[in-house]
This record gives structure tokens, sequence and C-alpha cells, in this order.
């Protein structure tokens, strides 16, 4: 068995969040049930005037973290560079806005905040004596579409590599080893338009063992005729570029990472019948990690949501709990 | 991909105030997964049977307290529009709706720092008014 420990993303319940169907303390107590460890908060998303949230805010999450088994985990924190319309926020303008959200992390109990992919690199240095003062690491999401290939993403893993800090790490998300294209997300955007021989191009895509950026790589970072012909409507055209948005990558892509690897989101768009992630081979991944001695959380992240068509219910605490299953069954099965 | 989140359903309510204007309004979720200082709240659009309503006309609020134009709504950094609560979007139309139906369209678009275009939902909702 390995020594993997499972949590949830609050990402996963957004909607029965937001429409009321469940409350924090909800959350947290079918986190329980399920055995969760562990929960990845979003601050800015349950808890009021984030990251300047009341003294009694705060007093009810500890009394709800008192109350319950799970333990926080992860915070998911952004840096609203975007404040303002007209301009971006300076260098110093966003420390001090992390520097912020690394207090609360630590009031909240979290040692480990999660960093939006995008964030600006230059604002982790002067952030990490506060890092250390509040016993808070950072760590930058690795990201389909936006991973270790992104300019941003390797100016940030630059300043890691120099600054060589337990306190400065990354984040990784499983959407970068889809062997498959989203099921889920194609049958969406076929609601809105997209035709069935695009989808059938960008599946071959992924079954050839590469995906949407490798591919454009190998045609000179440009879309060839015979896909552009195949753009009929607007519908194709947020397709193709939506396809972007998920990577085949060889779990070997960690290797050089691994000592820098802080949390994992195992994200899910959709659970099977069979109880396996439709694009995200999970067994083999548990099966790496373990190998490479990994023994922090891998948080379920379900993004099914967003792809759920008009009319259909919402299946986030189902695809949730199935996942969990999954997960806890590739944890018990690593020999 | 956040239109579930856009016009909430049985929301339009006509003919009511907003300081000294006249006209009718809607309420809305945010188009995200958490909540933003409004400065970031990057348009706010209503159309009225197929016609955009001027952004001038529009009124944005969390509170019921403190009302905004668009344009002010940018310059707001002290309020937050929270995930999970709901805003007041008020038209001025003087009178209110006329009676009958009307295909009344709200959409919402956020700023993300991390993606280049702003995250949008939109919702028509066929409203009669009496």
């Amino acid at each position: 068995m390995s020594t993997i420990k499972r949590s949830v993303s609050m990402y996963s319940l957004q909607d029965e969040y937001l429409h009321g169907r469940m409350t924090l303390p909800d959350i947290i107590k079918f986190l329980d049930e399920m055995g969760t460890e562990g929960i990845e908060l979003i601050s800015d998303q349950m808890l009021h005037n984030a990251p300047h949230v009341s003294d009694a805010d705060i007093a009810a999450w500890d009394a709800l973290m008192q109350q319950h088994k799970v333990r926080p985990i992860c915070n998911d924190i952004f840096i609203n560079t975007c404040l303002y319309k007209n301009r971006t926020l300076t260098t110093r303008e966003s420390t001090a806005l992390l520097i912020d959200e690394l207090k609360l992390a630590n009031r909240l109990g979290f040692h480990l905040v999660r960093l939006v992919s995008m964030t600006p690199p230059e604002i982790i240095e002067p952030a990490l004596p506060y890092a250390e003062k509040y016993d808070v690491t950072m760590a930058l999401e690795i990201h389909a579409g936006m991973s270790f290939s992104h300019p941003m993403t390797q100016a940030f893993v630059e300043v890691m590599r120099k600054l060589n800090s337990p306190y400065v790490g990354i984040v990784v998300d499983t959407g970068i080893f889809c062997r498959r294209h989203p099921r889920v997300s194609t049958n969406y955007f076929k609601t809105l338009g997209a035709n069935q021989e695009l989808i059938n191009y960008i599946d071959a895509i992924f079954a050839s063992g590469i995906d949407v950026k490798q591919f454009l790589r190998e045609h000179n970072g440009k879309r060839p005729d015979e896909w552009q012909k195949l753009i009929k409507n607007e519908a194709d055209e947020i397709y193709s570029i939506f396809a972007d948005g998920y990577e085949n990558s060889k779990l070997s892509i960690l290797d050089e990472y691994m000592p820098f690897i802080k949390h994992f989101h195992g994200k899910i768009y959709e659970m099977t019948e069979a109880g396996e992630e439709y694009s995200i081979p999970y067994a083999e991944i548990v099966q790496y990690l373990s190998k490479k001695g990994y023994d922090g959380f891998i948080s379920t992240e379900y993004e099914g949501n967003r792809f759920t068509l008009p009319g259909k219910p919402m299946m986030e605490k189902e695809q949730v709990r199935l996942h969990q299953i999954c997960l806890k069954k590739c944890i018990e099965s690593v020999q | 991909m956040f239109d579930n989140n856009v016009f909430i359903d049985g929301s339009f309510k006509n003919d009511v105030h907003c300081e000294s204007l006249h006209g009718f309004q809607l309420e809305t979720y945010i188009t995200y997964y958490r909540g933003i200082p409004l400065s970031m709240v990057h348009d706010v659009r209503i159309a009225v049977d197929g016609e955009d309503v001027p952004r001038d006309k529009i009124r944005f609020t969390v509170d019921h307290i403190d009302w905004f134009t668009l344009t002010e709504l940018e310059t707001v950094t002290t309020f937050k529009w929270e995930y999970g609560d709901k805003a007041t979007v008020f038209i001025d139309w003087p009178g209110g709706l006329s009676k009958g139906a009307h295909a009344v369209s709200l959409t919402t678009a956020i700023r993300v720092a991390y993606i280049p275009v702003p995250f949008e939902g939109s919702k028509t909702r066929d409203v009669i008014v009496k």
C-alpha cells in the first residue's frame, strides 16, 4: 500500500455550494464520510472578504476543523494582478497581496498555498521571508495548457531552482496526463455545433500518443490546412482552442521535478461506470508516484461541472465520490 | 461555460426604483468560481428583445446599499462580489418594461489574471409583464 493521501478541492463542489445545496459544514461532513483526509480550500470562494477574513469567520473555520477529521491541506490563492482595467499591478503591489494570503493561510492552519498558473514569478523571492515566518509553502500550479513548456512556468521554475527553498515548489494538475480528449468536453462543444470530423481529427492526435501542443509544435506552431478546413463555425474554432487545454505528457516528465512537488490536483472530467477517469490513468499515476517516494496528497478536482449540458443534473458529489473510491483503490493496490 | 450562474430564474422584477431612476431589475451569480473585488467585473450587458441596452443605463449592486454605474464599478476595490452572493442589475427604463412577453438577456464578464479573455456567461429568459 502506498502512503499517498486523499483530499478534495473545493473547485469540485462549486455548483452545490453556489446554489446553496451544500454549505461548507455540509461539505466537510461529506468529506469525513468518504474517509477523505484533507480539504483543499479556495478561500476566495467560501470565506467572505478573503484574504481579510473576520475573526468570527476564522473562529467558525477553526471550530469546523476541530469537530471533523478532515485536515486543511492546501489553500488555492490568486493574485489579482488585473484588479484595475487600465493597468497591471506592480511587483510590489502583487507581493503585498501574496503576503496577505500567506498570513491568512497561516491563520486557517494551511502550510501550503497553490499559486495559480501565470502568477508573476518575480514576487516569490520578496515574499519568501514571509513564507518562512508563517510556515506556508508557495507552490505554482502546473496546469495543462500552461504547463512546463509555458514561458511563465519556465520563469517560475527558474526562480524555484535558484531559491532552492522548502517553501517554494509546484502543484501538478494531472490534466497534463490526458490519454484521450475528455468526452464530456467533446459532447459539450458538440451541442454548441462542433462538427464530428473535427472531433475525430483531435481524437486522432491524442490516440497517436501526443497532444495538441506537441502536434502544433511538429507543424511549425500552426494548424495544418487539413485541420483548418474542418473549422466550419465558431464552435469548431472554440473547440480547437480548448483542445489545447489538455496535455498528453509521459509520467516521466515529472522525474526532474519530484523534489519540488508539494501536492497534486487529481483532475477529473468524467468518472466512468467502471470507476475510472475517462482520460487520465490514475492507477498508473499512483504507481509511478509511489515508486518515486511521493507521500503527499492528491486532491480530487472535478472539472466536468463546466461541461454539464443544459437541463442535465450536476453530478459533482457523485463524481467526487467515485474518484475518491478510485484513488483509495489505486493507493491500496500499490505493492 | 458559466451560463448556469447567470440571470437567476424568477429574479426579474419590473416597476422598481433605483435612487431616482425607474425601471426593471434582475439578479445574477458571478461567472467565476470565487469572489473578486468589484473592479474586476469587466462588463455587464443587457439586451431586451434582441436590442442592446446602452451601458450608461445599467446600475450594479451587491448589497442594495451602494449602487454603481459600470464605469464607477471599475474603480471599486473596497467591496467584493462574493461567490454565492446575488448581485442585482438594475436597468434605467422609465415606466418599466411594457406589458406582454419580452426576451431579456444578461451577459456578465469577469477579468481573470491567468486567462487573457474574460470569463463570460450569458442567459436569455422570457419574462411576462402583466
